[in-house]
């Protein structure tokens, strides 16, 4: 608000007496300065409460989860918050009782499968695209792009039998290669980022002689490896969340990722809430962990996709 | 350009059959160096990017490629260097056509404006990159590794780089960049060295040390040197051979001394030199040995139609313009035809109007408007009468420099005149036909 006014120096000072200068600067024989600044203390806080409960209104569900996967069985639904006292029973049963392991083992593998592949397929599609566009490309990129627009679910039926007819189920195939139409996605952010390198550099490659993949793999990818570190855990995180083509592929619980098999704590004696959001927790820590190795990444990431 | 004035024919001495195009052309060009034979590139414009019929560069040269931006200068480098396809047409160099290699097998090397060094390789393996990729692609006839590393500390010490070998572009300044560039550029002995304005980058001391270090480096390789630059000083200063383009067309190519002195059209008379030659258009009178314009005056050796006076600031003698020498117009002069009367020209005859000068020569008459002080000289830019005509002189000293405001008389000695079309703006007559001195 002071750089408005700073910059609008034409604008007539509110106070009346004063030029526009005093007013920006706060020790000034204006008449009422205190009352503007009040103004604009009033105006901060406002700013503040309204984020704070935004922020609260995230955080207190993973918070109370959080909490209450440390709670006894019978406390889970005490009105006191805290878990008092606090127990590792539920973590007991999660990781004893039930496979959480292998489930976050299965996760770790799709996902890590599904990014690699999908990246495989984008960074070679965002490099013949910017460098050596077919006389389409126009098209081929606005097909690309229309592929995001498919809702997934309208898919899911179609490809449920391909992979049912290929013996496919509980298999990794089944897992990873249909979660690969959404490769679009890494095609278009990676165009972006290929378009912002500079053609020079790309030319001066290829007047040392390096052929086309050597392009790619000498100069190209290194100079993106920030950018693939981004896009890569972006993809890692989506496929890591996703939950219903998991649920219809690998149904058993040996081949089950950990989202869907969150639901073997809904037990026929009734959900287990204490374990099951002890599995959430323990669901939701590598991508707390990716998300600490690399926090800027991450929010680049997700800024730049325009997704969540 | 205001001077073009619509008249109907243009002078009989020009020789309207020669395209400017052609004039490119180097009579016995040796097929080694670079030929581009009805080069034509198009990005969808209302005119070609590139139309070049025929340009020969000798092998060997340093050829300064100069125009104004988006005149295709830059584009007809990155077709030699095969970065652009041309949309037709043939490139040759050192005799074998290259139109269909990649950029790699063509013997070419090229420093880019942005120097465009790999940022994520030390000094040493941007130079050392492209051998190498040779020595992976050849693994026998390539270059082994010791070769590899005595060559590129060869460059290096060649170019001052060798301290700096282990450190990335990042960490360099822009001269070391533009060095690195240029390092990496000639470590694999290309037979064809392309700037592509490397010294635009720079800031003007740098500049003029990067200047002399070329000019000294193409001495000491002896390769085919192809310079990209808009700066009409660089164009003048470094090459054995200078290409002036306009607008996608190859204007004038040859020395640089013959396309400055007998600039091929108003297009590099203008476009060479600064301050830009002055050009006036006139009327003949009389016989067509006596031309005039308004505040203006000349008498030529032979007749000319209507044409474009063009002459350069260096070359105007200025004198101080007393009262007493303002004598009106129209005074007839020994050896001259008739009296001339001004007054048909440019509105009513005024005082200040020169006479005829009874020698061969111009003599302009004006007010001095704008006095620069450009360090070792002064270029003073004048007025004349009717409707802002402007004409500038470069005086070598900095002493007798008219006052703003004082009437001025400059004379120009008619061997310093040119002579232009008024529609065309091609050479008429007066000096070499462009093209004709060779190479």
């Amino acid at each position: 608000m002071s750089s408005a006014s700073e910059i609008a120096p034409a604008s007539p000072p509110r106070d009346g007496t004063s030029g526009p200068r005093d007013t920006v600067t706060g020790p000034s024989p204006g008449r009422r300065p205190g009352s503007r600044r009040a103004r604009r203390a009033v105006g901060t806080a406002g700013h503040h409460a309204f984020l704070l409960v935004a922020v609260a209104v995230m955080v207190l569900p993973v918070l109370w989860a959080l909490a209450t996967s440390f709670k006894t069985a019978g406390g889970v639904f005490d009105e006191n918050p805290l878990p008092l006292p606090p127990t590792l029973d539920n973590y007991r049963v999660a990781t004893q009782d039930f496979p959480v392991w292998r489930l976050l083992l299965n996760t770790t593998v799709m996902s890590a499968g599904v990014t690699l592949l999908q990246l495989l397929i984008a960074v070679p599609a965002a490099y013949a695209l910017v460098r050596f566009p077919p006389r389409a490309h126009r098209a081929v990129t606005a097909i690309v792009a229309i592929t995001l627009l498919v809702p997934p679910q309208s898919l899911v039926i179609p490809l449920f039998l391909m992979i049912s007819h290929l013996g496919w189920r509980n298999t990794l195939p089944g897992l990873i290669l249909p979660q690969l139409f959404g490769t679009g996605l890494a095609v278009i952010l990676l165009r972006d980022h290929v378009r912002a390198v500079s053609p020079t550099i790309l030319g001066a490659a290829a007047l040392d002689g390096a052929r086309p993949f050597e392009v790619l793999r000498l100069v190209l990818l290194p100079i993106l490896r920030p950018a693939l570190g981004a896009v890569s855990i972006l993809l890692f995180i989506t496929a890591w969340n996703e939950y219903l083509w998991p649920v219809l592929a690998a149904p058993d619980i040996d081949h089950a990722t950990i989202q869907p098999g969150l639901a073997f704590f809904l037990t026929q004696e009734g959900p287990e809430y204490g374990p099951l959001l002890a599995g959430s927790m323990l669901a939701t820590l590598p991508i707390v962990v990716v998300y600490f190795l690399a926090s800027r990444r991450v929010t680049d990431a997700f800024m730049h996709s325009g997704l969540r | 350009m205001t001077y073009l004035v619509e008249t109907t024919k243009a002078g009989p001495t020009g020789d309207p059959g020669t395209e400017p195009g052609q004039a490119a052309e180097v009579a016995g060009a040796s097929p080694a160096g670079i030929t581009l034979t009805g080069i034509g590139k198009s990005y969808g414009g209302p005119r070609d990017a590139l139309d070049v019929p025929r340009l020969a560069i000798p092998a060997g040269s340093f050829t300064v490629v100069v125009g104004p931006s988006g005149c295709g200068k830059s584009t007809g480098l990155r077709v030699i260097a095969g970065l652009e396809t041309p949309d037709r047409g043939s490139v040759l160099i050192e005799g074998t056509d290259v139109t269909g290699l990649p950029p790699g097998e063509r013997g070419v090397a090229m420093v880019f404006q942005d120097f465009a060094l790999y940022p994520h390789m030390t000094v040493e393996r941007n130079i050392s990159f492209g051998l190498r990729l040779a020595a992976k692609h050849d693994r026998r006839g390539g270059p082994r590794r010791d070769e590899i590393s005595s060559r590129v500390a060869d460059v290096c010490a060649r170019l001052g780089l060798s301290e700096l070998r282990g450190r990335l572009p990042g960490q360099l300044s822009g001269g070391e960049r533009q060095r690195v560039g240029l390092a990496r550029a000639i470590v694999r002995h290309p037979a064809v060295l392309l700037l592509d304005e490397p010294l635009s980058a720079l800031d003007a001391q740098l500049r003029q040390r990067a200047r002399a270090e070329l000019v000294r480096l193409h001495r000491e390789l002896r390769n085919t040197v192809v310079l990209v630059t808009h700066d009409q000083l660089e164009a003048l200063s470094m090459g054995t051979n200078l290409v002036v383009m306009n607008r996608g067309r190859v204007v004038q190519s040859g020395p640089p001394a013959d396309v400055f002195r007998y600039p091929a059209d108003t297009f590099v008379a203008t476009f060479l030199g600064s301050p830009p030659m002055n050009l006036h258009a006139v009327t003949p009178v009389g016989d067509g040995r006596i031309l005039t314009g308004p505040g203006l005056a000349a008498r030529l050796p032979t007749a000319a139609g209507p044409v474009l006076l063009g002459w350069r600031p260096a070359d105007g003698l200025l004198e101080p313009l007393g009262p007493d020498l303002a004598g009106p117009a129209g005074v007839p002069t020994p050896g001259g035809p008739a009296p001339v009367a001004l007054a048909d020209q440019a509105g009513p005859a005024r005082a200040g109007e020169p006479a005829v000068p009874g020698e061969p020569g111009i003599v302009l008459h004006g007010v001095v408007d704008v006095v620069e002080f450009t360090g070792d000289g002064t270029v003073v830019t004048c007025v004349g009468p009717g409707n802002g005509i402007q004409w500038a002189v470069s005086l070598r000293g900095i002493d007798n420099v008219p006052a703003v405001g004082a009437p001025v008389r400059v004379r120009v000695p008619a061997e310093r005149i040119h002579l232009f079309d008024q529609d065309s703006g091609v050479r008429l007559g007066a000096g070499p036909r462009p093209g004709g001195s060779g190479i």
